[in-house]
């Protein structure tokens, strides 16, 4: 099971120590409610990869399902290829966050999906931790939660909002999503470009730097080259919740 | 800045060594061939690729002039052969297209500047084409504040062509002087009339250009203080709103025109000092503001506000008003500035010509800044816009101990402290009105490929 999955997943080593319970994201990552021992149990089912680069890819669309992975460290963005030939940005993904449930009803990876910075992931075999999750109650509520949250996210990028509240969203849960990984929620350094942010949010790319500027010039954000600096978070806040469904999780 | 009572003839003479003037960090010596159009090209989608893409900076290089002046020691091409400049336009309607092509066209440009050479070698309706061209393959800013500048030869223009230039869009000019002497142009080539010149100052104003600058240069052959301070005054007759007073960098070796100059008439040390002494004594008691290095404003002229509120920049063409631009040059040896990186065009007419001609950015060489060259080069426009550095700033946002970093930096500043150039205070560095006038000598100490390499270059000398 780990050797096909370093065959088919070259940037996965085989079978490192890993230390769920050491490491950085332990209070995000699915085994944060599991106990000592059935973290250590849980800590076989992982595999660690190699650092991986910019514009290298963890799965391609259509690639077998095989295993999800957790991002460990850096940034990825998940995109498909409309019918235009045109990336469509679906989301992106931080420390903590897991990757790869949309394969799961067809068993077949449905986005493809890139590291954005120099990155890391722990690689886990699905199978396996369904098993481990029919046995641990506590890791299955955590699976279902996962993935209720990315579900609910994506509701939310499908009701019509202006572009101020898509951006103000976006800024907003990127905020949440940095401050909870111990980073400062009030600047942080985006790895991803205004296009990937235009594709992900269906704006045009120039929009998406016309309203930066704007949230800027009304002192609500400090923008520098890719690094945003939230100078007003309650206005944020306010501009991300307007006649929007409600923010999920954060 | 007040005049100091006393000119500090031995500071300067002491700190009058070779130095470079920092219109960049790393300066243009730091370039190499290995940035290529490729690695060009990676900073200009990382640049487009910024959450809010800096606006733009536009420069063009056009170097033809009609006869040689001796100092000059520019990129340029004399020639009375109207089809070589007329040739060169092809190509440069050309890069315009191919470099508009590669940045967002949602960048706008606030800044654009001709220079050259002689740009008003050129007549109206070309340049208008220039600068149709630039509209067509950018994206012009339409705000009022954009600075649209010009280098003027006087001699090429006169009140109806002063208008035009403002029609077709530029709002800031720069007048080439030098100096008004007669013996002192005949020994330079440079024979310019001094009333007419007046006049197309006057008529520069009348046509609405914002800020009139006039560029002097101190130290040319046979140049005395009495002879300057004539220049001035009739300079200050019509009260230009900027004056560049540059130094003549006696280097015949480097540029080939300056062999023309008897190394005999050229002002020795001592008289050099006094030029200096009595330009500036003058024009600060005019009411002129001393920004830096070369260059005085009147005081309710933007570059002087800019000093006071800290907003002051520096750039290729020396101070500057504008906010963070990136700067795209155009034309043979055309600088650039992309992100963290600098680009430079081909320097040879030719080979710029035939690169455009093959369809390929007429790329020359480069250079990537890394983390440190990032970090000085704030410290060093620190010293050069704002005189002042503060420790806390770097601190934050570099994430460095300033002391710690900069230790040896810090302890190479000391003689100059006790010369009375800058005072270095536990969290904070300034230069006094003395170091002001020294700018460059303060700047070195920070400069790592100066501090690496202390050995023979050819810098001019700071005076």
């Amino acid at each position: 099971m780990m050797s096909s999955d370093s065959q088919q997943k070259p940037y996965l080593a085989d079978r490192q120590q890993v230390a769920c319970s050491q490491c950085v994201l332990s209070n995000l990552c699915l085994p944060r409610n599991l106990d000592e021992s059935d973290t250590e149990q849980f800590e076989h089912l992982v595999n660690k990869s190699h650092p991986i680069q910019p514009g290298e890819h963890i799965f391609r669309a259509g690639d077998k399902f095989q295993s999800i992975s957790a991002v460990r460290a850096g940034c990825f963005k998940s995109y498909i290829i409309d019918k235009n030939g045109e990336e469509q940005v679906l989301g992106f993904y931080l420390p903590g966050e897991i990757i790869g449930f949309d394969a799961i009803h067809e068993q077949t990876h449905k986005a493809n999906v890139v590291a954005l910075d120099t990155s890391s992931v722990c690689g886990l075999s699905f199978d396996s931790v369904s098993e481990m999750a029919r046995q641990l109650p506590l890791l299955q509520e955590e699976l279902f939660r996962v993935m209720s949250l990315q579900i609910s996210e994506l509701a939310a990028n499908a009701a019509d909002l202006s572009a101020d509240e898509r951006i103000a969203r976006l800024l907003y849960s990127l905020s949440s999503r940095f401050a909870s990984r111990g980073y400062s929620s009030k600047e942080f350094n985006l790895s991803m470009s205004r296009r990937d942010i235009a594709s992900n949010l269906r704006l045009a790319t120039e929009t998406v730097s016309r309203v930066l500027a704007r949230f800027q010039s009304a002192g609500i954000i400090s923008v520098n080259r890719k690094k945003v600096a939230i100078l007003d978070l309650d206005k944020l806040r306010e501009l991300a919740r307007r006649d929007a469904p409600s923010l999920s999780g954060e | 800045m007040s005049t100091t009572t006393r000119f500090p003839n031995e500071l300067i003479t002491k700190y009058g060594l070779a130095g470079p003037r920092y219109t960049s960090y790393p300066t243009a010596l730091q370039f190499h061939e290995s940035f290529d159009d490729e690695a060009y090209r990676r900073n200009i989608n990382s640049s487009n690729n910024d959450l809010i893409p800096r606006p733009l900076s536009l420069y063009v290089h056009l170097p033809f002039c009609q006869q040689l002046c001796y100092y000059c020691a520019c990129n340029k091409k004399v020639t009375r052969n109207t089809q070589l400049a007329e040739e060169y336009l092809y190509r440069l309607d050309k890069e315009i297209e191919m470099q508009g092509d590669l940045f967002d066209n949602d960048r706008q440009v606030i800044q654009l500047h001709f220079g050259g050479g002689t740009p008003t070698y050129y007549d109206d309706a070309q340049l208008k084409h220039i600068v149709d061209q630039l509209s067509r393959n950018f994206l012009f800013s339409r705000s009022s504040s954009r600075e649209f500048s010009i280098e003027i030869d006087p001699r090429t223009v006169d009140e109806e062509r002063i208008a035009n230039l403002g029609d077709i869009g530029f709002n800031r000019v720069s007048m080439g002087i030098q100096d008004f002497d007669p013996a002192v142009q005949k020994a330079v080539n440079r024979i310019q009339d001094e009333a007419a010149t007046l006049r197309l100052i006057d008529a520069a104003r009348q046509s609405g250009f914002n800020s009139v600058s006039v560029d002097l240069i101190y130290g040319l052959p046979l140049q005395t203080p009495q002879s300057f301070e004539r220049t001035i005054d009739s300079v200050l007759s019509v009260r230009p709103d900027r004056l560049s007073v540059y130094n003549y960098a006696h280097l015949p070796h480097l540029f080939r025109a300056q062999r023309m100059i008897k190394q005999d008439d050229v002002p020795k040390p001592e008289v050099r000092l006094r030029l200096l002494d009595s330009t500036i004594r003058k024009l600060v008691e005019a009411g002129y503001v001393y920004i830096g290095m070369d260059h005085f404003a009147l005081p309710d002229d933007e570059l002087a506000l800019a000093r006071e509120d800290g907003t002051l920049q520096r750039n290729f063409q020396g101070y500057s008003t504008c906010r963070q631009t990136d700067l795209v040059g155009m034309g043979v040896s055309a600088i650039g500035k992309v992100g963290n990186s600098f680009v430079q065009n081909l320097k040879d007419i030719r080979a710029w010509e035939s690169s455009l001609d093959d369809n390929k950015l007429p790329v020359w060489r480069g250079l990537q800044l890394n983390r440190e060259d990032c970090i000085r080069r704030e410290v060093i426009s620190a010293i050069m816009c704002q005189g002042q550095v503060l420790f806390e700033k770097f601190e934050e946002k570099f994430d460095i101990d300033f002391c710690d970093h900069f230790a040896l930096e810090l302890e190479s500043l000391k003689p100059l402290e006790i010369d009375g150039l800058v005072e270095i205070q536990e969290q904070r560095i300034d230069v006094t009105a003395t170091g002001l006038l020294l700018l460059r000598a303060i700047g070195m100490k920070f400069d790592e490929y100066l501090i690496k390499d202390m050995h023979g270059k050819s810098y001019s000398k700071v005076i």
